[in-house]
């Protein structure tokens, strides 16, 4: 018997969709074979995947720790943020997860929960039972970020914390006879003395990153109402609160107002608008603690204004009429660690994770100034100028450790609505009052 | 050796009657398995790579999903989600823009240097080498430099506006909602112009001379020429680079993330950078195969209405 061409294109495809579809049905199961090849299957090997530190400073570490354990490997790939999204999740999915992960608090260690090792006998093996008393207060409470109620467990450990704030130039502000602004008026003012000295931009907003917006949000948020918006993500206030729009409102002024530069939505943080910062295009910029790396002395180059902080001073975002009489600190995790369930020798995952958190290793990592340490009293070994040590403590012992803050939503669903609703309110395409309620639609959708 | 040519005498004799030799079962049997272990390779890796995926994405789909935990089935609920989506309109807009915004202008500016390329300019080689070298550099690359370009505070172009007064050049294109996504499409037509050009080239090339000196003898000149003789030869070339511009508009992912991130407030948002937001910045994997589903059956969709519209032999200009 001879079936018709197209019956046998139709069996054809049939017989290959049956084939796909036996292939593809773990699709969205939990755990296929979950520890078969986990972790890095040999007992003195530890495999680390994260986007930061970056990769010099991670094969410092590296060595730091495998010079004093010569008979440990460390398998190591450090990737851009957004393509470490798509390697975790696709590891973690066929269970290949790397023994240590570079984790962000709330939603992505959410997210791989239940791949994780709860991390406190780890911490009490190594550092003694009061282990939490090491760590800035604020970096293990985002650290639990997020998990269901009645767990207490830590599946993820901050190696490095940061706050957010502002930073200036202080050349072109000595120049132009400027203070850091203090309130927002100062600010405003400061603005138009700047503008009127020079080309430079003197409040350089690189609007175009989602989480750039959110928290120069959450500054003005809190110095507004100090707590409200966390409230609001929790359902206790609606986000139509006054509080919280008249907070949108401000970040609405800063572009209505001149305040921020022309095109700040197209502006990138990295690497635009930083290049610019440090060739002395601008005068104020908001980042956070981390800018103090551009002076990390292992640096081939280093632009002048970076050399030893000499042309930068950090600040808080300006009070507002009306708000907290003093500006809030808001801060929180970098990158904290994680360890997977299936890493092949835990201990020996510990042993690394502790060593970098606050061991040798995180004294290598501390000596570049790539953030501030998650840990207490952990401070670079040399400083190539006073005025780095100056910012350096003011930033470690006056500011981090008042981090009230988070600089994140636990939610990246609300992450995100923030941020759109942000981007609509610059583009002048929604009101203050309708990116709140833009914010609440998407809350109520979650439930 | 299992069966030789000769082994083979049937295959290929020439069809005299309306009856066909019946051809030995056995031989027939050995004769299919090497035909399927030639194929076998090709099926294992289609099915692997090709079909492995699309069910994979088409049973995610139909799950709330983080891809990692246990998802949960929610039947044709992302669907239904998707369509009622008002920025998963915003890309299906913004992908036509894209599609009929570059192709027809890559080809119309690819085909003028061509055609300018094609003479006996001097320097020819250079010129081709230099419009062609936009589409071997990375999108990560264009898009950081072209970001720098248009940046209204410190740009190029918005420093030439400011010192000639040509307002238009200081505008704020890729922060503005209504203008950045023809920014990134003109910045893309920039960009692949060269990739054009060089088809057209390779078409010029082939054109058959005596048909164009016989036009010029029969008095077509300039214009008259190009638009009733080469452009009518040069269809296999200008359907390649429909079907190539139609899947390309359809992938684009790079570019348009490196200058807007889809922004600002989605206004320049594709499907492929929806997809990515969704799966893997909002942990929607299930939502993100949704949109990966569709985008596939756009893709294919108009694949086969191309081939079904011009024929499966349009690309080597084969008319049987």
């Amino acid at each position: 018997m001879t079936l018709p061409t197209t019956a046998r294109r139709g069996i054809q495809a049939g017989l290959a969709l049956c084939l796909g579809a036996t292939m593809a049905a773990c699709a969205g199961s939990a755990d296929p074979e979950e520890s078969a090849d986990g972790g890095s299957g040999d007992g003195q090997t530890v495999s680390f995947r994260s986007w930061s530190p970056i990769e010099q400073t991670t094969r410092q570490m590296i060595d730091s720790f495998t010079e004093a354990n010569p008979d440990v490997t460390i398998d190591s790939t450090i990737f851009n943020y957004p393509e470490y999204l798509v390697d975790l999740q696709t590891r973690a999915s066929s269970g290949t997860m790397p023994d240590i992960v570079g984790l962000q608090p709330g939603a992505l260690t959410q997210q791989y929960r239940e791949k994780l090792m709860p991390l406190e006998e780890c911490a009490a093996r190594v550092w003694g039972d009061d282990w939490e008393s090491k760590f800035h207060p604020v970096g293990l409470e985002q650290a639990r970020m997020g998990n269901p109620e009645g767990d207490e467990h830590y599946y993820a450990l901050p190696l490095l914390v940061q706050t957010v704030n502002l930073w200036a130039n202080s050349e072109l502000l000595d120049a132009a006879g400027v203070e850091p602004p203090a309130t927002w008026d100062d600010l405003k003012a400061a603005v138009a003395t700047l503008g009127d000295a020079g080309d430079a931009a003197p409040f350089l907003l690189p609007a175009k990153d989602g989480w750039l917006r959110n928290v120069v949000f959450l500054q003005i948020a809190n110095n507004l109402e100090p707590g409200r918006v966390y409230q609001a993500e929790n359902g206790e206030v609606p986000w139509t609160d006054a509080r919280i729009v008249e907070a949108f409102d401000y970040w609405s002024r800063l572009f209505t107002e001149g305040i921020a530069q022309d095109g700040a939505l197209a502006l990138d943080s990295y690497p635009n608008g930083v290049n610019q910062f440090e060739a002395g295009n601008a005068a104020m910029i908001p980042l956070g603690a981390w800018w103090i790396q551009q002076s990390d002395p292992s640096k081939t180059e280093i632009p002048p204004l970076s050399d030893g902080m000499s042309g930068y001073e950090p600040f808080l975002f300006p009070t507002l009429p009306g708000g907290a009489p003093e500006s809030q600190l808001v801060g929180g995790i970098d990158v904290a660690l994680g360890i997977s369930t299936d890493a092949a020798n835990p201990d020996l995952a510990c042993d690394v994770l502790t060593d970098w958190i606050a061991g040798d290793g995180a004294q290598v990592l501390i000596n570049t100034f790539n953030d501030l340490p998650a840990v207490t009293g952990l401070d670079p070994e040399e400083f190539t100028s006073d005025k780095q040590e100056q910012i350096w403590t003011q930033l470690t012992q006056d500011w981090m450790p008042e981090v009230q803050w988070s600089r994140y939503f636990e939610s990246p669903q609300i992450d995100t609505a923030v941020a759109d609703a942000l981007a609509g309110v610059a583009a002048g395409q929604l009101t203050p009052q309708q990116a709140a309620e833009s914010v609440q639609a998407v809350q109520d959708q979650q439930g | 050796m299992a069966a030789s040519t000769s082994d083979v005498p049937v295959t290929h004799a020439p069809r005299v009657t309306g009856t066909r030799p019946r051809r030995p079962a056995r031989r027939l049997t050995r004769e299919r398995l090497v035909a399927l272990g030639f194929i076998a390779p090709a099926v294992v890796l289609f099915a692997v790579f090709i079909v492995y995926p699309i069910v994979f994405n088409v049973q995610s789909s139909l799950l709330d999903w983080d891809g990692v935990s246990a998802g949960t089935p929610v039947g044709l609920d992302n669907y239904r989600d998707l369509f009622a989506d008002p920025t998963f309109h915003t890309t299906l807009r913004n992908s036509a823009y894209w599609i009929v915004l570059t192709i027809v202008p890559q080809a119309a500016l690819g085909f003028a240097l061509a055609w300018l390329l094609n003479t006996r300019l001097r320097g020819r080689t250079v010129y081709r080498t230099l419009f062609f070298l936009p589409a071997v550099l990375s999108p990560v690359v264009v898009g950081i430099v072209w970001q720098r370009l248009l940046d209204p505070f410190n740009g190029v172009l918005a420093q030439l506006g400011r010192l000639t007064g040509i307002d238009v050049l200081t505008r704020s294109y890729l922060s503005d909602p209504s203008t950045a996504i023809f920014a990134v499409i003109v910045v893309n037509v920039w960009m692949w112009t060269g990739f054009s050009m060089l088809f057209y080239l390779a078409g010029l090339q082939l054109v058959d001379h005596s048909v164009v000196e016989a036009a010029r003898i029969d008095g077509a000149t300039g214009w008259q020429l190009i638009r009733r003789i080469v452009l009518p030869l040069l269809k296999p070339t200008h359907l390649a680079l429909l079907l190539l511009g139609i899947i390309g508009s359809l992938k684009t992912f790079e570019l348009v993330w490196v200058l807007t991130e889809g922004g600002p407030n989605h206004a320049s948002e594709l499907m492929p950078t929806y997809l990515f937001k969704q799966a893997f910045q909002l942990q929607s994997f299930g939502y993100g195969a949704t949109i990966a589903v569709v985008l596939l059956v756009v893709a294919v969709g108009s694949s086969l209405a191309m081939l079904r519209t011009f024929g499966s032999g349009f690309i080597t200009g084969d008319r049987s």
